[in-house]
């Protein structure tokens, strides 16, 4: 017996199919990887463009800065300018410290103007009290010196402005002034441990002949805030403030 | 189960590489927008085709994470993972047209190969998924957009695979060459490299801008009063103006820690707390109670580090209780650290030195924005202390690189 011949089998239809679906992956492909690349290369220039071309609106960035609030007005920071210089702040010369001659001529201004432009400084600052005669500061006032002392935040120059007494010999006076703010200088000197004070403090003291206060500043803060106020009693003081102002 | 004859295979892969394809294009977008060395917004959606945002902080992490791209020492910003993706997701687009036009005639050798190699892109996105949860605690959505892409394409590759066991009655398979495997396999691998070669040939040079961003012009504080953080080998002089509430600061904290590159420091830190309760330089807190929190790393000494960093692993509770008054972040001082930590901070002294940090950096006018590194004197730009950061200090201080 002839076995039966089994048919060959016939080629695979899918075999007609693989061109098409070749063509069609080849041709996908083609134009993904190219759009990939080129979408890469566009991106990719288009930021190396930007790079090289300056920002029309570039974003602002605040920089840091010492404080300058409201009252830095022109005349103000003139007269503190001059103090910083005359003084011997600004360039770290071995003298310190303004005489009552010296701010009178390089404040140039007079008394009214002068006390009017530490008006705005009445609550940063306050007023240091002392004994008539005395250059003693007493323990409310070392307190008030140091609350104000450490409250410096942004501001570059503590001003101390010293006084003595309306009335009496001028030369008295001054001498009178110039130990109450140097008792202010010596206590800060102790407390704030600071070797830069020097560069900080702007010391002025002044006798009778220039910017007395009125009675008004009892008002201000002080150290002596529950005793009687009067114009002789305001004056033998130090006005001691940060200023808030970029000299 | 599916039939020979179904072409959900090839259309789930389809749809899985287009979607793919289209989230990889979004992240390469994003990060070649940078190489500008601006700031932009970045896409963060699950919806594909979504605009670009600038609410975007958990796929800014990870652009900015070391893991986000290679060769990084030697491309500013590197090589984006996003490019082999948008090469390899080409590929897998394409063949699985190639299957769709094929239907039950496709080759056995292509629906197997297919079956395997739609793996790789899930196996992938496996890995970063495991390194978005572990090491940068967040999930950027595009990146899930690519992982759910591979979930598909996977999925879809699988179901190929398996309907390769069986023949339509009448319609015999083509049949393909067993070389057709390894042609494919180098294929992809070639595709997979076609845009990051592109992206590396053109990337413009960003050498002459990393050191256009300005110098200090005091480098010492007085009494020397920076906070030293400690680190194992310090070899490069640091400066850092840091504000312990303030999240990109803690990002670029932990870059430098998972880039290995802190250890190497030899930090100063200048605490530049972007809270107006001691910062006269804003009117109004950006981060409330970093003031405290500032006195609380001064107060820290030795431990300084361990006080920054702990702020930085709490800044989210901080931060609330930051906005719920300093009480409350003082007692979280307290319970911490103890009370003499707590009695440091409200030390008048403290607030001394805390005004000395401000006032280095108003002498320095420096850009009130933390974080800032300084290396040496020279000031390192924004955009270098994140996505450039290995290429810049490849380029300015190699040593800390080794």
């Amino acid at each position: 017996m002839t076995q039966p011949m089994t048919p060959r089998e016939a080629a695979p239809k899918s075999t007609l199919k693989s061109p098409p679906a070749g063509l069609a992956a080849l041709g996908s492909g083609a134009v993904l990887v190219v759009g990939a690349a080129l979408a890469v290369r566009l991106w990719v220039s288009s930021a190396a463009e930007r790079l090289t071309t300056p920002e029309a609106e570039r974003p602002k960035v605040a920089v840091a800065d010492q404080s300058e609030v409201g009252y830095c007005t022109p005349q103000f920071k003139q007269v503190l300018e001059r103090v910083l210089h005359s003084c011997g702040l600004a360039e770290g010369d071995s003298r310190r410290g303004c005489q009552p001659a010296d701010v009178k001529t390089f404040a140039s201004i007079s008394d009214d103007d002068f006390n009017a432009l530490f008006t705005p400084l009445k609550d940063r600052g306050a007023v240091v009290m002392f004994d008539e005669g005395e250059d003693k500061l007493d323990e409310k006032a070392k307190k008030l010196l140091e609350d104000k002392w450490f409250t410096r935040r942004g501001a570059r120059y503590f001003f101390v402005v010293a006084r003595a007494s309306k009335t009496g010999n001028q030369a008295k006076n001054r001498a009178l002034s110039h130990r109450r703010a140097n008792s202010v200088m010596f206590h800060l000197n102790e407390v704030a441990q600071d070797p830069e004070i020097e560069s900080k403090v702007g010391l002025l003291w002044l006798g009778n002949e220039f910017a007395q206060l009125s009675r008004d500043y009892c008002a201000w803060p002080s150290s002596r805030g529950d005793v009687k106020c009067d114009e002789e009693a305001i004056n033998r003081s130090a006005f001691v403030s940060w200023v808030d102002c970029r000299l | 189960m599916l039939g020979p004859k179904s072409k959900l295979p090839a259309l789930l892969s389809l749809i899985g590489a287009l979607l793919g394809l289209l989230f990889a294009s979004n992240s390469t977008l994003d990060y070649a927008k940078h190489l500008d060395r601006r700031l932009h917004d970045v896409h963060c959606s699950f919806i594909p085709g979504a605009p670009a945002t600038s609410q975007a902080e958990a796929c800014r992490v990870a652009m900015y994470s070391p893991y986000s791209a290679l060769f990084k020492e030697h491309y500013w910003g590197g090589i984006p993972i996003s490019l082999f993706a948008l090469g390899a997701f080409a590929f897998y687009t394409t063949f699985a047209i190639y299957l769709l036009v094929h239907g039950s005639h496709a080759p056995r050798r292509a629906l197997r190969f297919f079956g395997a190699v739609s793996l790789l892109p899930l196996l992938a996105s496996l890995v970063m998924f495991v390194i978005s949860v572990t090491k940068l605690g967040s999930i950027c959505k595009t990146c899930a957009g690519i992982y759910l892409s591979s979930l598909l394409l996977a999925a879809g590759g699988v179901l190929a695979m398996l309907s390769s066991r069986e023949d339509v009655a009448g319609e015999p398979r083509a049949v393909v060459a067993p070389i057709f495997p390894l042609i494919w396999l180098a294929a992809l691998g070639g595709i997979a490299l076609v845009p990051a070669v592109v992206y590396a040939a053109s990337a413009p040079d960003e050498r002459p801008y990393l050191t256009k961003c300005g110098e200090l012009k005091l480098a010492k504080m007085k009494n020397d009063d920076f906070v030293k953080l400690s680190t194992l080998r310090p070899i490069q002089p640091t400066l850092l103006f840091e504000d312990p509430l303030c999240p990109t600061c803690k990002a670029f904290h932990e870059r430098l820690v998972a880039e290995n590159i802190i250890e190497k420091l030899e930090i100063n830190l200048v605490l530049f707390p972007l809270d107006n309760e001691c910062n006269w330089m804003l009117d109004q807190a950006l981060h409330p109670g970093a003031c405290i929190l500032s006195k609380a790393v001064l107060c820290g000494g030795v431990q300084a580090r361990s006080v920054l960093e702990w702020a930085y692993d709490e800044q989210e509770y901080l931060s609330r209780a930051g906005k719920q008054g300093p009480d409350v972040l003082r007692a979280a001082i307290k319970q911490r650290f103890g009370d003499a930590m707590l009695k440091c901070v409200d030390d008048r002294k403290t607030d001394t030195r805390l005004n000395n940090h401000l006032h280095f950096a108003s002498d320095n006018n420096v850009p009130v924005s933390t974080p800032q590194m300084y290396l040496g004197k020279r000031r390192v730009c924004d955009e270098d202390t994140d996505l450039g950061l290995r290429f810049t200090l490849g380029q300015l201080a190699p040593e800390v690189l080794k």
